[in-house]
């Protein structure tokens, strides 16, 4: 053990031996790397499908380019999402949801993470970060039958409770506009704890002699945390800002799918179910590729377009 | 020396799993003739005509004596309920039997591929797209398989059975010509399934709480203003009825499948006298939403929701979600529903009628009624048809379409229906001593294998719904007899009350429209108008209505019924089938 520890390291060919020395780093690299390549590379390929017409049992490159009655138009997919009221609908309620999530939901960590960090209990403060990081740990299908539980307009938790106490029913679930609340707050609440963990972090990194220089020039605790510790996160804020701006147009599958229901579909209908229910349950193959490619070219324009504005601003973007 | 012993097991496991990833997009290449095969490794394919130089050997088909030379292997589709208590879906006493018959008798080795029965076509969609597809594949949807076969990923059957003709001759005894022929398309001549035969045919039924009843002093509703009367008194009289529970007084149930759960309603409220033509134009939706008459019958149903006489959040446990009610109903909080014509006797001890009976009593149970008059007086329902249930189809990817019919055939021959239905005689059915009935009966623990994880193992009986014995009087006789742990004479009266005035749909045969490929998501806008309507104030309620049938109409609900009228008159000369 001693002799190969004592191995020196040349500095010049540092390039060569520093591969060679931590190469079990580089190797526990490699799995991940093959994940991105599978998963998220070769699948790529099939992008082309939204520019043709899907056949079973055909390769790729045999089936035929998108058509209206033998007369080609590669573009007919996208002309067919758009002249879509169902495709028009989940559009704009994605982008609503989604936008409503971030003004909601992006804040909430940073000012955990800030109050967090003014408790002095240390034990206390241990179990509320426990707590609060629980949720994140729970599928989005419990989540949902939670919310029935709780929020559901007679038997309820929350409106038995209401009307015991001589209020109204609230239609948490079963009125759109409380539907989209409920929505959101589940969202919040799912993702606020986990999500402050990078902000602790970056908390922990700021140096605490400008406290304590602070505390010398008289600042109170408003103050220090307004003039120090959120310029200290600013670049983690502004990182992952940019990288929920690239999700504006993505969202997942599970959240809306778990806690919509027949009465709020119109708010409720998401790109994401809108693919599933069409491209999965109806087998329509070729038109949800063309919409999931919209999707992706929308995600990625909003994701570079912040990142430049970012960089002009003098902050440090994702690369 | 750890350290190192370490980081080589993690290098070497890196080279094992990239090996393993570089393997995989061969292995997909290569699997398009390659049917799923997980089990069985040691079967290989053969050409059709193996061993042909003998002069007594085989025929073009590879078989001598009805059974192939070499052994085939074919795999089958097999819903998996993933029941309580049950026992594996694609492996237990039942799949042995049918595994070793099918051996035996045609030297064709069957393995079965489970998909969700409640995410079926899904799966299927699934397996088809990846080619991995079983070779024998079944779905209530017709225009599903329409779909795949318009991407190429169906075998026709037509030049297929005219080959092979004399392999199936119980199919065509069981189905007739009508039924194997019914989806054969008359200008192209292609036939992508053969429909599959029900032996009963009631459909739905309207339930109430007889005990309910009895405590209250009221008769059985005979009109839909004493059925109305009678929710009010359910509803007022709850502390009598529920005790300390009365605030979770539910009279009516339904769910958020509205079109299902008030069938007997909407169909009372449909021209007893509609045409054959009418009646096939706006066939497409199975919930009748674009029926005349639909509309009033959801008018009431508002009422009644705004009366408080309905499951106030019915709406809010949608898709897949059926246990809250259902739990609902076995609690005892619930005083009527309309379901399945048999919905409080299946499941055996599990059942609704079993679950009450064993909290409160024998008398607590629910019975079947007729209550909703149609114009004429009478209790105008649908029954299903004969002719059509599960259309089984095989995927492009079956290379073995002839042993596959072999399977067929054997899941039409009365025997292997019989016996998959009851079995052997004490272990999932005993004989009635008084009538010579036919009892289904729990297996007990020592036989659990002989499980049947759906009722008279419909999921195997691939082509056939409903007890369908050898002898056809006893099928009848034995109906009532075939749930266990409930009261053959509830069932009896059941099956009475759901036969009332039922009429049975016709089966026209005019061709495949393509139209009821295209339209995006008609069920789900069917679904929500539904729900909306029910649950709208009384004034919203023609608004929510027309602005939900106009969407369904709009997103190819028109379209549909537009085919079809001329499909209709295209085939037939008169509004009524011949």
């Amino acid at each position: 053990m001693a002799k190969e520890k004592a191995n020196p390291v040349p500095k010049k060919k540092i390039n060569k031996s520093y591969i060679k020395r931590y190469w079990q780093l580089y190797a526990l690299l490699l799995l991940p790397l093959i994940y991105l390549a599978v998963f998220k590379y070769l699948p790529m390929r099939y992008i082309v499908l939204a520019f043709k017409e899907y056949k079973l049992n055909t390769p790729l490159g045999d089936m035929p380019w998108a058509n209206v009655k033998g007369q080609t138009d590669i573009w007919k997919y996208f002309k067919t999402a758009f002249g879509n009221a169902d495709f028009r609908r989940a559009l704009w309620n994605t982008v609503k949801l989604n936008l409503l999530d971030l003004i909601c939901g992006f804040p909430a960590p940073i000012i955990f993470a800030l109050i967090l960090n003014e408790i002095r209990l240390k034990r206390f403060k241990k179990v509320v970060q426990t707590i609060a990081y629980m949720p994140h740990f729970l599928s989005w299908v419990i989540i949902a039958s939670l919310c029935t539980q709780l929020f559901a307009q007679t038997d309820g938790m929350v409106n038995s409770l209401i009307t015991k106490m001589g209020g109204e029913n609230i239609p948490f679930l079963s009125d759109p506009a409380h539907w989209v609340a409920t929505y959101v707050g589940a969202g919040v609440w799912q993702s606020f704890g986990w999500g402050s963990i990078i902000y602790l972090a970056a908390i922990a990194g700021i140096n605490m002699e400008l406290y304590e220089a602070a505390a010398v020039d008289g600042a109170g605790r408003f103050k220090k945390m307004w003039h120090i510790t959120l310029p200290g996160i600013k670049p983690t804020i502004v990182v992952l800002l940019i990288m929920n701006l690239g999700y504006i147009m993505g969202g997942g599958f599970e959240r809306p799918y778990a806690m919509r229901n027949n009465l709020v579909m119109e708010v409720a209908e998401v790109i994401s179910t809108f693919v599933y229910k069409v491209g999965i349950q109806q087998l329509k193959i070729s038109l949800t590729t063309a919409v999931g490619l919209f999707q992706s070219v929308v995600g990625l324009f909003f994701l570079l377009t912040a990142n430049t504005i970012s960089r002009k601003l003098g902050e440090r973007g994702i690369w | 020396m750890k350290k190192k012993l370490l980081s080589v097991v993690l290098a070497a496991s890196m080279m094992l799993s990239l090996a393993a990833c570089g393997d995989k997009p061969a292995d997909t290449q290569s699997q398009s003739t390659d049917t799923q095969s997980t089990t069985t490794t040691t079967t290989t394919t053969t050409d059709s005509t193996p061993a042909a130089t003998e002069t007594t050997g085989p025929d073009a088909r590879g078989m001598q004596d009805g059974k192939f030379v070499e052994t085939r292997h074919i795999t089958v589709e097999l819903y998996d309920r993933n029941v309580d208590g049950g026992t594996e879906a694609g492996n237990n006493a039942w799949t042995q039997w049918i595994q070793q018959q099918m051996l035996e008798r045609y030297n064709v080795e069957v393995e079965f591929v489970t998909v969700s029965r409640w995410q079926e076509s899904d799966d299927i969609n699934n397996l088809l797209a990846s080619q991995t597809a079983p070779d024998i594949c079944y779905t209530y949807n017709y225009g599903a398989i329409q779909t795949y076969a318009n991407m190429g990923g169906v075998i026709d059957l037509a030049p297929l059975l005219e080959e092979n003709k004399d392999l199936v001759p119980s199919m065509f005894d069981w189905l007739g010509d009508e039924l194997v022929y019914q989806d054969l398309d008359p200008s192209a001549g292609t036939l992508w399934a053969i429909e599959g035969k029900r032996n009963e045919i009631c459909r739905i039924n309207t339930f109430v709480r007889k005990d309910w009843l009895d405590t209250l002093g009221l008769k059985e509703p005979t009109n839909k203003a004493e059925f109305e009367e009678m929710l009010v008194a359910f509803r007022d009289n709850a502390d009598t009825l529920l005790g300390a529970d009365a605030s979770k007084m539910v009279p009516l149930s339904i769910s958020y499948d509205v079109g299902w759960r008030a069938a007997t309603l909407i169909e009372s409220f449909m021209d007893p006298n509609i045409t054959d033509k009418e009646y096939y134009v706006n066939g497409y939706d199975d919930r009748k939403f674009t029926e005349n008459g639909t509309k009033e019958a959801i008018r009431l149903l508002n009422k009644w929701y705004n009366d408080g006489l309905i499951w106030k959040d019915f709406a809010e446990h949608s898709g897949g979600d059926d246990t809250t009610e259902d739990d609902m109903i076995k609690a005892g909080f619930v005083g009527a529903f309309i379901h399945n014509y048999d919905y409080p006797f299946r499941n055996g001890k599990d059942s609704i009628n079993a679950t009450l009976a064993a909290q409160y009593g024998d008398n607590a149970k629910f019975v079947a009624i007729n209550c909703f008059e149609d114009k004429n007086g009478g209790y105008t329902k649908y029954s299903y048809s004969n002719s059509g249930d599960r259309k089984v189809f095989f995927p492009a990817t079956n290379d073995e379409p002839i042993a596959s019919l072999c399977y067929l055939e054997f899941m039409s021959q009365p025997e292997t229906v019989e016996f998959l239905q009851i079995g052997e005689e004490g272990v999932i059915h005993t004989v009635d001593a008084a009538t010579g009935a036919i009892v289904i009966q729990a297996p007990d623990d020592a036989h659990h294998d002989w499980y049947q994880n759906s009722g008279k193992n419909i999921d195997m009986t691939i082509n056939c719904n409903g007890l369908r014995l050898s002898d056809p009087d006893l099928t009848t006789l034995s109906l009532a007899f075939s749930y266990s742990d409930v009261d053959p004479e509830d069932v009896k009266n059941a099956i009475k009350a759901a036969s009332l005035d039922a009429k049975v749909p016709g089966s026209p045969s005019v061709g495949d429209i393509a139209a009821e490929t295209e339209g995006t998501d008609l069920a789900g806008k069917r679904d929500q108008t539904y729900d909306k309507a029910v649950v709208a104030s009384v004034a919203d309620f023609d608004a929510v209505w027309d602005q939900g049938m106009k969407e369904y109409l709009e997103a190819g609900g028109q379209a549909i019924m537009d085919e079809r009228q001329a499909a209709w008159e295209a085939t037939y000369s008169g509004d009524m089938l011949p």
